[in-house]
């Protein structure tokens, strides 16, 4: 095949690349020049992430769990009668609340619109959702309650050409988004200044001009120090709030209680920090605050973002070029997946499923009655299996067995379902407890839309043809909805899926259509028409996204044990935050997770390049040297981490970018499944995030030996299925000769 | 004078695609597939750092089978020369050279396998179609003791040679650390670029200084 031109499938930058092919292998990817995203550049994920669409690993043909309980590969005929008939006795038997769909953020736009299609108009449930539960869930309930738009207000290339002081709070830019963190640098290089609160030295700390090293979880004490500072030296501003907010007298008020003082003593931030950062901000010309997790994966993760929020339209921080709220979607599609209805209580287009006039306009396009009850949250879905509510759960390529907070909680739950049905492009952990397993068309040979996180909609191209008997979601959601006697979605390509999206929410896709974006750089929405520029920048004049057209402004009150009553009372609905589990005599570590620039989550894509993987081959999780002092411990050698919800093994680096008692570790290894220690019960009551950020821990020294005990234990329990990694081992080998005839 | 690839760790964000690049480029060129630059991160301040080309090069003179010497405005190393003495790695003064094993044949495909290889399945069952069994996964402890240095830390069956960076030599668009770096923090210096830098930096002293002080 040719050459293609197409967006890069990991990181929520969305950078456009060039993919080089050599008969039907992708063998080099090439930046695009053109795209205003990444200017020619890309990194290392972007430049050598690749390898994994050519591997023999790749699942190629459906399989189904035998008696025996081992996996048969299967014709796509019988799978797919299979699934029908459980989902049609399922839904007969426990009504249709009693199935769930995890759609997914890497997949395309298309492929979420066909699946929450089916979730609601064939199956009848809201129960659909996908990864951003556990990652900017925050941002759209805090956005949405504060601005009116769960998005990225402003356009990446703005950073490097407009801001004057660029305010990074909790978002590991560097290691996360290399490309943004690359117009940062941009950006410094101009002149302008650079702000950065974090708990770890991380490596845009090293490029700021003020690190405000916030203990981790004390983002709202910091933002409320930063606003006290700007509303008593009159650096808001006045008629920006009177004209085009509500509630700045409440917000005046809570942050009154905040002054550099108290919060230096609260969080050990120098209060003459606080001080300047509030005025820089203010001050400047154009200010942006980047933020990602960091913020967002707490039990006050919407308290967090609303007081970002506050914190630009108090100082009218918003709605011009350069300056705006700038979430960093984790992945690829992510910001797509929920704005076209992968969510359990929005439509596509962000309509809720509770209001009546949404409902009938969506019944009316998809021909079908809709439920009006808010389904359930991927967060809930556990506890409803155990609870015996959920019966079946179509997993559409995501792997919680290894992301979702507490694992073994989730196996334990997996293990009661009638039906488990995995989409993927391996024999992931989760596929491996499945009873169907459908080999999913992935990067490299799907085609289709991908929103990026500056809500730039970009063309995915296929570059090698599909591998196998591999197909895209749309057509196995649509294959399924015939069988279950639904007769609206008959789509031949995903330009059909897509032209339908356009006709059934105008108003943000309308003018986006196939053949513009192969002319345009990609189109950032809302675009009603093909004659409308897009719109880069959101909220411009003051004329927020809220229904009243004016912003809410909230307090927002926090205290790492409980905010006192009398504080709380003297606000009608506040916002208040606390920290979940703090550390105690038992567990005196606070152990805190993230990742590397070399690997992407699981690693299910990125452990399989050579290139990536000899990077960075091993978890090292981070701890101080104080620390490793008390321990014995000399840089490189071995750790246990253990939490209440488990424990895991790990390389140490001994390092200063975490501070005593904080351990730093990536969730991309099987080896060390961070997500074991990671805390599932305590959720943020507006959006249901779990406290990923913070586990209390306790740390112990290991030999060598102990080290590789663990990984053989893991490897058991994680790679037990040897069965069915011999047959797909099988299948590949098949695969690679029917290929090479 | 030699040339050589310099990094600006103000612009470095330490995302180690410079180092991902480094080993693509020379694993495609039939070289030891390992990156010849270091991203080294210290508490303030992250960079890679790599070979200096030094004009009058110690690793030069040591090296006893003259696999190391000077060619085309720059210092090369010859890997199918290479005897793997380490010799050269001991007198580096930046830390620029890491004796790193090239893999027998058939572990080659194994660390590769998963992408190059055509044939039937690993017969280890689950391990090779899953993560194609990287064998530097883990350290395996009765493989490796504690070495008494680093540089002196091989597996058995491994030949050693010195590797260092090599400029991409026979690459016309040069260095591709240098091209793939995406805050342009690298760059490759020549006599060109330093006549001009020392001229600039005259004009800059003559007019803060104008007395000389
Ligand atoms: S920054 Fe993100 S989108 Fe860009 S190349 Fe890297 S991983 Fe891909
Ligand atoms: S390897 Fe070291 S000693 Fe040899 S030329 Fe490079 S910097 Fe100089
Ligand atoms: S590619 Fe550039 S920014 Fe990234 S680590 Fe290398 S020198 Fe630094």
């Amino acid at each position: 095949m040719p050459d293609a031109k197409t967006v890069c499938p990991y990181c929520g930058t969305g950078c456009s690349m060039r993919l080089i092919t050599k008969g039907n292998q992708i063998v080099e990817v090439e930046a695009d020049r053109e795209s205003p995203v990444n200017e020619g550049n890309l990194c290392l994920k972007g430049y050598f992430g690749f390898h994994h669409v050519a591997s023999p690993a790749r699942l190629t043909t459906p399989m189904m769990r035998r008696e025996d309980g081992r996996f048969a590969p299967a014709g796509w005929d019988a799978a797919l009668d299979v699934v029908a008939r459980k989902l049609a006795d399922i839904k007969r038997e426990s009504g249709p609340d009693a199935i769930v769909i995890f759609s997914t953020a890497r997949s395309t736009n298309e492929e979420n619109y066909v699946t929450q299609k089916f979730a609601r108009a064939v199956l009848g449930t809201n129960n659909v959702d996908h990864c951003a539960r556990l990652c900017h869930a925050p941002t759209t309930s805090g956005l949405e309650m504060t601005l009116g738009a769960g998005a990225m207000t402003n356009t990446i290339g703005e950073l490097s050409r407009h801001s004057d002081v660029i305010f990074i709070c909790g978002s590991n830019t560097a290691e996360c988004h290399p490309i943004v963190a690359s117009h940062v640098i941009k950006a410094k290089a101009r002149g302008a200044k650079l702000i950065v609160a974090d708990p770890r030295k991380n490596e845009m700390v090293k490029h700021a001009d003020l690190w405000l090293g916030v203990p981790i979880g004390h983002d709202i004490p910091l933002l409320n120090a930063m606003m006290h500072v700007i509303i008593k030296e009159g650096l808001h501003k006045a008629d920006f709030i009177r004209e085009h907010t509500d509630g700045f007298d409440d917000l005046a008020r809570a942050v009154a209680n905040y002054p550099p003082e108290r919060v230096s003593q609260m969080t050990g931030i120098p209060a003459e920090d606080l001080v300047k950062a509030g005025r820089w901000y203010a001050n400047a010309g154009a200010a942006s605050t980047l933020y990602a997790m960091g913020v967002t994966q707490f039990t006050c993760g919407t308290g967090n973002v609303v007081s970002i929020a506050n914190l630009a339209v108090i100082t009218g921080q918003i709605g011009r070029p350069g300056a705006g709220v700038c979430p960093l979607r984790g992945q690829n599609n992510i910001q797509g997946a929920g704005d076209l209805g992968a969510v359990p209580n929005e439509f596509p287009g962000c309509y809720k499923v509770t209001d009546d006039a949404a409902r009938a306009r969506f019944e009316k396009a998809w021909n079908s009655p809709l439920s009006s009850k808010i389904g359930l949250r991927l967060t809930e879905v556990p506890a409803a299996i155990l609870d015996g509510k959920v019966r079946a759960v179509i997993c559409d390529g995501e792997n919680p067995m290894l992301t979702d907070p507490s694992t073994r909680h989730f196996a334990r739950a997996v293990e009661k379902l009638d039906l488990l049905m995995v989409t993927d492009i391996f024999l992931s952990e989760t596929a491996r407890r499945a009873h169907v397993v459908l080999p999913a068309c992935g990067w490299g040979g799907r085609k289709g839309t991908f929103i990026n996180t500056e809500r730039r909609v970009q063309r995915v191209r296929a570059a090698v043809r599909a591998r196998g008997e591999t197909k895209a979601a749309w057509w196995i959601f649509r294959s399924l909805s015939e069988r279950l006697g639904f007769d609206g979605m008959r789509y031949r390509s995903p330009e059909d899926v897509w032209n339908e999206v356009r006709t059934v929410v105008p108003e943000q896709w309308g003018g986006v259509s196939y053949a513009r974006l192969d002319k345009e750089p990609g189109v950032c929405h809302p675009c009603p028409t093909e004659d409308h520029p897009g719109t880069p920048i959101l909220h411009v004049g003051g004329r927020f996204a809220t229904p009243s057209g004016r912003a809410q402004l909230k307090p927002v009150l926090f205290d790492p044990v409980e905010v006192p009553e009398s504080e709380r009372k003297a606000f009608a609905s506040p916002i208040v935050g606390h920290i979940a589990e703090r550390p105690d005599a038992d567990y005196p570590f606070i152990f805190t997770t993230g990742r590397v620039a070399a690997h992407y989550h699981t690693g299910n894509m990125t452990r399989r390049s050579p290139v990536l993987e000899q990077i960075a081959p091993e978890a090292l999780f981070e701890l101080n040297p104080e620390d490793a002092r008390d321990l014995g411990l000399r840089d490189g050698e071995y750790i246990r981490v253990t939490t209440r919800r488990g424990s895991v093994v790990s390389k140490a680096w001994v390092t200063g970018r975490v501070s005593p008692k904080l351990v730093f570790g990536t969730f991309h290894y099987w080896e060390t499944p961070a997500n074991e220690l990671t805390n599932s019960e305590n959720l943020d009551p507006y959006c249901f995030i779990p406290e990923f950020k913070i586990s209390a821990a306790r740390v112990v020294k290991i030999t060598p030996a102990e080290a590789q005990a663990s990984v053989e234990a893991q490897r058991r329990y994680f790679r037990q299925d040897v069965e069915a990694a011999a047959i797909i081992a099988e299948n590949a080998y098949l695969q690679s000769h029917g290929d090479a005839a | 004078m030699n040339r050589f690839v310099i990094a600006d760790w103000e612009k470095c964000i330490g995302c180690n695609t410079c180092m991902a690049g480094c080993v693509d480029v020379h694993e495609r060129a039939g070289l030891a597939a390992y990156p010849r630059l270091h991203v080294t991160r210290l508490e303030n301040a992250t960079m890679p750092l790599q070979c200096r080309n030094c004009d009058d090069a110690p690793c030069e003179k040591v090296c006893p089978v003259r696999a190391i010497t000077f060619e085309d405005r720059s210092v090369q190393l010859n890997e199918s020369v290479c005897i793997g003495c380490k010799l050269c790695a001991l007198v580096c003064p930046f830390g620029a050279i890491t004796p790193h094993g090239t893999k027998p044949r058939g572990e080659e495909s194994l660390a590769y396998g998963h992408v190059l290889r055509v044939g039937p399945p690993m017969p280890q069952g689950e391990e090779s179609p899953l993560y194609g069994t990287y064998p530097l996964m883990l350290p395996e402890p009765d493989l490796r003791p504690d070495a008494v240095h680093p540089l002196l830390q091989w597996l058995i069956g491994e030949r050693t040679v010195a590797v260092k960076c090599d400029l991409c030599h026979w690459r016309p668009q040069g260095p591709e650390c240098v091209r793939v770096c995406p805050t342009d923090a690298l760059r490759l210096v020549d006599e060109d670029n330093v006549t001009e830098l020392i001229e600039k930096r005259r004009v800059q002293t003559f007019h803060d200084h104008p007395a000389g002080g």
